[in-house]
């Protein structure tokens, strides 16, 4: 492994982190809040960044190796870093409590330990919700837009960080192709804060709630979450804004470009569409026959908010569906295990590799009946590499084991099986709220400090897509070559 | 530069490479997937899978706007239609690689009815570097850069009249001439005052012509004995047969042994002068028959790597004084000085400098790509606000895998030590590993350093709609 251009990275990546604090510190000057746990941060992330920076020497090719550690690394460190304010504040006093909160933020799961949000310091709560939007497209990807120079293999970066089975380029050079993904995720908060802004929220609400939605994150700064606002327009502007965010980012490359008919060609964004409508109608019958909320479009509303949340593993609530009957309940936690779509914010399984798992389930059937048939697996049209197809399939069982294991280890807590498995479902496919002890009215503070280490650990699995970490512990890896 | 390469393959991904390590971008097509792959692991460019002859597919990405296509795919046809189809599009710039020699008659044709601005052809430019070496037995790299002022040579180091085994700050080295760099084991070392110069290394000198001409030629012990009269051709391709021809125009007995029946009867044809031999190569008999022995130089030119260096080991093993193997596999490289023959020329290398040098203009004046790629001597021109003006080299900072071997200024060349101070409009030829290319676009281009600073240019690119 070349350590100089990991070091060198990794220091580049505090220091720019040390410029986005700024922001919260701003937040929290404006509301003549105490600044200091930010300012103290910052010259620790300057002191720390720059250090590295000038030890690392000269930089050299990148190789794999070398950016999955960088990946990894990174999100750990701006994790450590970025809990530093929440210690300093005094708003989590704890370290790993704070970590944990953390780590929820930049992997935009939405899961807390706070159990009181109104009141806290508006600064500590701006950089909150500010982690879920830093997160949502990548840390990594933004300093790859905004510094290009990061690397000779900066590319590799892109391929290890972005959500996906395939990551799709959009032009011939990533930082380029980071720039407009950034551009469309600029575009999307900032008409989605004058949409909020212009119904009953504040500027302050419009932008937390925003970062939240585009990150599909699901950190509130009310103790109800989006349940505190009791319009119909702010529940459907971010019921929007939770499916747009779920959505492929370069179909919106695609469709600036005029290639309208793209969008309706692409089969994973019909069928995230499709998964989102079918769930919402299943869940609005089963609450309207049981008479759940009055009047037909509360339940709609209801049903689609709840539905929305949980496939785009954004994790807001308007009510707390752990008191839903039976059927719509298994009906979002089936939810779950589905996640956004591939390239965009947010996490679970990806609806692309389900497609491709269909697509090879389908052709074993077929091969029964035709064993001479010769059938590629297809997606959009095209027959993909049989290396994608048995990427896909070892995905998703790590991700069955993985959620397996979590639950066993879970469960020495002495939590019910519900609470257990729904609960590494949540961290791991980045969604938030779970079932019971975990559902959308409750939170994750009474867990020990093994089991939010733990679950910090599942929430990077699943935002860095399982294997990316899951090398860092394999012995293989750390040799030199 | 927006760039489109037609053909993923040994030239295609060349190309690529080096495009991108300098910053431009690069779009990939090819029909094979798999050819693809290894483009889409290794370097930031984007594949498109496809054929580029197609109109539709040229025009979806938007061929028109592009400053340049080259066209390398195996079929000379295709790769004329996709550049003449391309220049048509509205393309800036189109390079074509047409290898067939009936149609290196018509080249001048192709290149003015077609509106294709280069057309390569490796096996020519192969064909024409191996004779430099046979006929004129000097060096076989003789480059020549500052229109012909500077030269740059490789010359073994057991050859040169240089006391063995010194610092290199000890050796007593005559006029305006500098050793730029070593190849050792298979390595390129970019050698410091400590530097020790071995037995078996193989020197790369870059200097004023006439000192590096008079250095060689007064050490007594030229590089390579005299010119060869006798060359025997193991394979009779393309390579061969441009090679053939060029050597029988200055008089040199020419033997090919080729495979093939009918290409024997085309090549007895084209070529009445040489003597055809209908066999198989690797028939050491054959060789004894034919008096391998009794040759002067032997190329090795058929279409597998590994039967050309066997073959080449094979004829220095009969006391062949100049063996010469075809390499198209730059992975090769490394180990051929070891096997012990002389030279290992690379078609891929020298149609990849070649077009490099064609494209690059204007900023780059002349261009050679070294050992497999893995490092270049490159001629730049300064200009008033380069960072690399006006500052003695020794406060520059420079890294260790990058050297100015000399500068021509006013017309005079200079060999610059660490006091020298660079002005503009200068002529320098710079030698460079691969893997430190990204700083010469710092050195020639003032830019603001730092965070702060990339934040302010990548603001700059944001607000340039085209970036986007």
């Amino acid at each position: 492994m070349n350590f100089g251009i990991v070091i060198k990275v990794l220091g580049t990546l505090l220091l720019f982190e040390s410029i986005v604090l700024a922001v919260p510190m701003a937040i929290a000057f404006y509301y003549g809040e105490n600044t200091n746990p930010f300012l103290f941060t910052i010259v620790l992330l300057i002191l720390t960044g720059s250090t590295m920076v000038t030890i690392a020497g000269k930089s050299k090719k990148m190789q794999s190796r070398e950016a999955l550690s960088i990946v990894t690394f990174g999100w750990v460190l701006v994790s450590f870093f970025g809990s530093l304010p929440f210690v300093f504040s005094g708003v989590i006093p704890s370290m790993i409590d704070a970590f944990f909160e953390t780590v929820s933020g930049l992997t935009t799961t939405g899961a807390t330990v706070l159990t009181e949000i109104e009141g806290l310091p508006k600064g500590i709560l701006f950089w909150r919700s500010l982690t879920h939007w830093l997160g949502g497209m990548g840390i990594l990807v933004l300093t790859l837009a905004v510094l290009p120079a990061l690397g000779v293999g900066a590319f590799r970066i892109f391929k290890a960080e972005s959500p996906g089975p395939m990551s799709d380029k959009l032009v011939p050079r990533v930082k380029d192709t980071a720039k407009i993904l950034y551009t469309a995720y600029l575009g999307m908060t900032l008409l989605q804060i004058f949409l909020l802004f212009i119904g009953e929220m504040s500027l302050y609400e419009a932008l937390v709630h925003t970062f939240g939605t585009v990150g599909t994150g699901g950190f509130s700064v009310k103790d109800a979450s989006i349940g505190a606002y009791s319009s119909s327009y702010t529940t459907w502007v971010i019921t929007f804004f939770m499916i747009a965010a779920g959505v492929n980012f370069a179909l919106y490359y695609e469709l600036y470009k005029g290639k309208w008919k793209s969008l309706i060609k692409n089969s994973e964004f019909k069928l995230y569409i499709s998964i989102i409508v079918i769930a919402g109608i299943l869940v609005t019958i089963n609450l309207f026959l049981l008479d759940h909320y009055e009047g037909f479009f509360e339940v709609l509303k209801q049903a689609f908010f709840q539905v929305a949340s949980i496939t785009t593993t954004t994790g807001y609530g308007t009510t707390d569906f752990d008191q839903w009957p039976a059927f719509s309940k298994a009906v979002i936690f089936v939810l779950m295990f589905v996640g956004g779509s591939a390239g965009s914010t947010g996490g679970g399984i990806k609806i692309v590799r389900l497609l491709i798992l269909g697509v090879v389930i389908r052709r074993e059937v077929l091969r029964l009946l035709h064993p001479q048939a010769y059938l590629p697996v297809t997606l959009n049209g095209k027959a993909i590499s049989s290396n994608i197809v048995t990427a896909v399939t070892s995905f998703f069982f790590l991700y069955m084991l993985i959620i397996a294991a979590g639950t066993l280890l879970i469960s020495l807590e002495g939590v019910g099986i519900v609470t257990a498995v729904s609960s590494v479902a949540a961290t791991l496919g980045n969604i938030g709220p779970g079932f019971e002890l975990v559902g959308p009215t409750q939170n994750y503070a009474d867990f020990s400090y093994p089991s939010k280490m733990l679950f910090s650990l599942f929430m990077l699995f699943g935002r860095l897509e399982l294997f990316t970490v899951f090398l860092f512990f394999i012995p293989g890896f750390w040799k030199s070559k | 530069m927006e760039i489109i390469i037609v053909g993923a393959g040994k030239v295609g991904y060349k190309l690529a490479e080096a495009f991108e390590i300098e910053d431009n971008n690069v779009i990939m097509i090819d029909v094979s997937a798999k050819a693809l792959e290894r483009a889409d692991n290794q370097l930031d460019v984007l594949t498109v899978r496809g054929n580029g002859a197609q109109l539709s597919l040229l025009k979806s990405l938007k061929t028109g706007e592009k400053d340049l296509l080259i066209a390398v795919t195996s079929s000379d046809e295709a790769n004329i239609l996709i550049a003449s189809t391309a220049k048509k599009l509205g393309c800036k710039k189109v390079a074509a690689r047409v290898r067939n020699p009936e149609y290196s008659k018509q080249i001048d044709f192709v290149k003015k009815e077609m509106q294709i601005d280069y057309v390569a052809n490796p096996e020519l430019e192969t064909a024409k570097e191996i004779s430099k070496y046979v006929i004129k037995g000097k060096a076989l790299h003789m480059e020549d850069f500052a229109n012909g002022r500077v030269v740059m040579t490789e010359f073994r180091a057991k050859n040169l009249p240089l006391a063995k085994n010194t610092r290199l700050k000890e050796l007593d080295i005559p006029g305006p001439m500098l050793i730029a760099a070593i190849q050792r084991d298979g390595g390129i070392i970019i050698p410091h005052g400590d530097t020790i110069i071995l037995e078996s290394d193989l020197v790369y000198i870059i200097g004023e012509k006439q000192t590096v001409n008079n250095y060689c030629t007064d050490c007594g012990k030229p590089s390579v004995s005299k010119s060869a009269k006798k060359v025997m051709i193991l394979g009779g391709g393309k390579a061969g047969y441009y090679l053939a021809k060029n050597l029988i125009k200055s008089g040199v007995n020419v033997k090919i042994v080729e495979r093939s029946e009918e290409r024997c009867r085309y090549l007895a044809e084209e070529l009445p002068a040489a003597l055809i031999i209908h066999g198989d190569g690797t028939d050491s008999d054959l060789l004894k028959e034919e008096n391998i022995a009794e040759t002067d130089a032997l190329v090795s030119l058929t279409g597998y790597d590994e039967e050309n260096l066997l073959l080449a080991l094979l004829a220095k093993k009969h006391g062949v004084p100049k063996v010469i193997a075809k390499v198209s596999r730059p992975n090769y490289i490394p180990i051929i000085e070891q096997l012990g023959i002389d030279v290992a020329i690379n078609p891929v290398l020298i149609t990849a400098s070649e077009i490099l040098r064609y494209t690059q203009g204007g900023r780059v004046a002349s261009l050679s790509l070294l050992l497999g790629g893995e490092a270049e001597v490159i001629e730049l021109i300064t200009q008033e606000n380069s960072a690399i003006v006006g500052k003695p080299l020794k406060a520059l900072n420079l890294p260790r895998g990058l050297i100015v071997g000399a500068i021509v200024r006013n017309g005079e060349v200079i060999i610059p030590n660490g006091d020298t101070v660079v002005g503009p409009e200068e002529r320098l030829i710079i030698f460079i590993l691969q893997s430190e290319v990204k700083i010469l676009k710092k050195l020639f281009y003032k830019t603001r350093g730092g965070v702060f600073g990339e934040l302010w240019n990548s603001y700059k690119g944001l607000r340039d709609p085209s970036s986007i």
